[in-house]
């Protein structure tokens, strides 16, 4: 079936199988592979993408039904090579290790922020617990969100030592 | 995904009722996606045909009148009823349950119909809806029939819903005083998990209702309580109508305890 559809405002159209997932067409077809397939299930949210504005994992949606959708994914959140400032609080943070949950993470964090510009530990939570992380143990990421709302009042990160 | 499947998305009502006269075989309706895309993916459904509606401009939007009370349409999502702030007002209890189904990008895509309608036992919606006396409106070519919410379900992911039949609408009846309540899950973890078992304790009417989920093949529900009544009677009525099982999750005893444990809890709670 046709589909057209914008990924990171950019225009496609493309003929793509029904049993194709959203996931599938934007790594595969699109050529965008920072959006990671983890369980292929919808438990661990490295697929996470942005589609009409709400955060969908993008492995549970078929590319046909993206037909006529806004998507966005990670490689659209850096502008001219400059980190957002939500890249920019996990790198300083630490939220990064081995980095196969981090572009999902921030699509994540990035709704989390827009619906709570200042957000509790709890919201943090309930926002990010659709995505896994097995590396950070989630609290340098907790603490990057809160860094990226000025929230954090402990600044102990290798990165601050002697600022 | 290997299995292959044609996809449609009619753009109105009758043209979908119309397809399912004909095709109902071998067709699977698609709202969220959340459980059908899965289950395609597992092997464990085969569709020829996938049936999108969330193109119908009808079966979206939660609408809500005195008269009517809450009216929740196919493509509503559950994150849909977390932000609306008529539910908030008069039906938080349904925000009680809404919040602990799946992870938030499910919430995003999860509907409310797609939850009742796959009939799971630790479906999360169902005890809240089963407390409020929900009506399920279904529709086919042949008519429209309501059913309410506790004869809908007759076993694990069984409903009396027929293969051309989809669910329209679900009616949650107004409350006088607001639909009052408190629901409870027991999960491995804080986050996204599906329930050992949840429990949802409400005042209806000026009566008690308490519902369960993953302690019977369906979720269930008691008749209305009178408000004083002993907690241990409460216990008593609530145990007889579970019948829990031994699984992966936990042993039929360890439920049968945290029911007994979560009705007094949340009786207490409710009550004040």
């Amino acid at each position: 079936m046709k589909i057209r559809l914008t990924v990171n405002s950019q225009v496609y159209e493309r003929d793509v199988a029904e049993n194709r997932t959203l996931l599938r067409f934007i790594r595969e077809d699109v050529g965008l592979t920072g959006t990671k397939e983890g369980c292929g299930a919808g438990e661990c949210g490295a697929c996470t993408v942005y589609m009409n504005g709400k955060t969908v994992n993008s492995c549970m949606v078929l590319a046909v039904e993206a037909d006529g959708a806004a998507i966005e994914t990670i490689e659209g959140e850096a502008v001219d090579g400059m980190l957002s400032k939500l890249q920019e609080a996990f790198d300083r943070n630490h939220a990064v290790q081995c980095g196969f949950c981090t572009p999902g993470m921030l699509i994540s964090a990035k709704e989390l922020i827009h619906n709570h510009p200042k957000p509790t530990v709890e919201q943090i939570k309930e926002g990010l617990e659709g995505n896994l992380c097995r590396c950070t143990g989630y609290q340098q990421i907790i603490e990057a969100v809160l860094d990226t709302t000025g929230q954090l009042t402990r600044k102990e990160g290798l990165e601050y030592a002697g600022k | 995904m290997l299995h292959q499947f044609s996809y449609v998305a009619p753009k109105s009502r009758e043209e979908l009722l119309d397809l399912l006269s004909t095709d109902y075989a071998h067709a699977k309706i698609l709202a969220g996606g959340t459980d059908l895309l899965v289950n395609i993916r597992n092997g464990t459904v085969k569709p020829g045909m996938v049936i999108d509606i969330k193109k119908i401009k009808e079966f979206s939007g939660i609408t809500y009148s005195k008269g009517e009370g809450l009216v929740l349409r196919p493509a509503v999502t559950i994150n849909d009823v977390l932000r609306d702030p008529t539910v908030r007002d008069y039906f938080p209890l349904l925000q009680e349950c809404g919040h602990d189904l799946a992870s938030y990008q499910i919430r995003n895509r999860a509907t409310v119909i797609g939850n009742v309608v796959n009939a799971s036992p630790c479906s999360d919606m169902a005890p809240a809806l089963l407390c409020l006396d929900s009506q399920v409106v279904l529709a086919s070519s042949r008519g429209t029939r309501t059913v309410p919410l506790k004869e809908f379900f007759i076993g694990v992911k069984k409903t009396v819903l027929a293969p051309d039949e989809i669910v329209e609408r679900i009616i949650v009846p107004t409350q006088a005083k607001g639909a009052i309540g408190k629901y409870r899950k027991l999960k491995r973890i804080n986050g996204h998990d599906l329930g050992i078992i949840g429990v949802a304790v409400a005042v209806v009417n000026g009566h008690v209702r308490i519902a369960v989920s993953s302690a019977a093949p369906t979720p269930v529900v008691t008749e209305g309580l009178p408000m004083d009544i002993q907690v241990d009677e409460a216990v008593e009525i609530t145990m007889n109508m579970i019948s829990p099982i031994s699984d992966v999750r936990c042993t039929k005893e360890y439920r049968e305890f945290m029911v007994n444990t979560f009705v007094r809890r949340l009786l207490a709670e409710v009550r004040g």
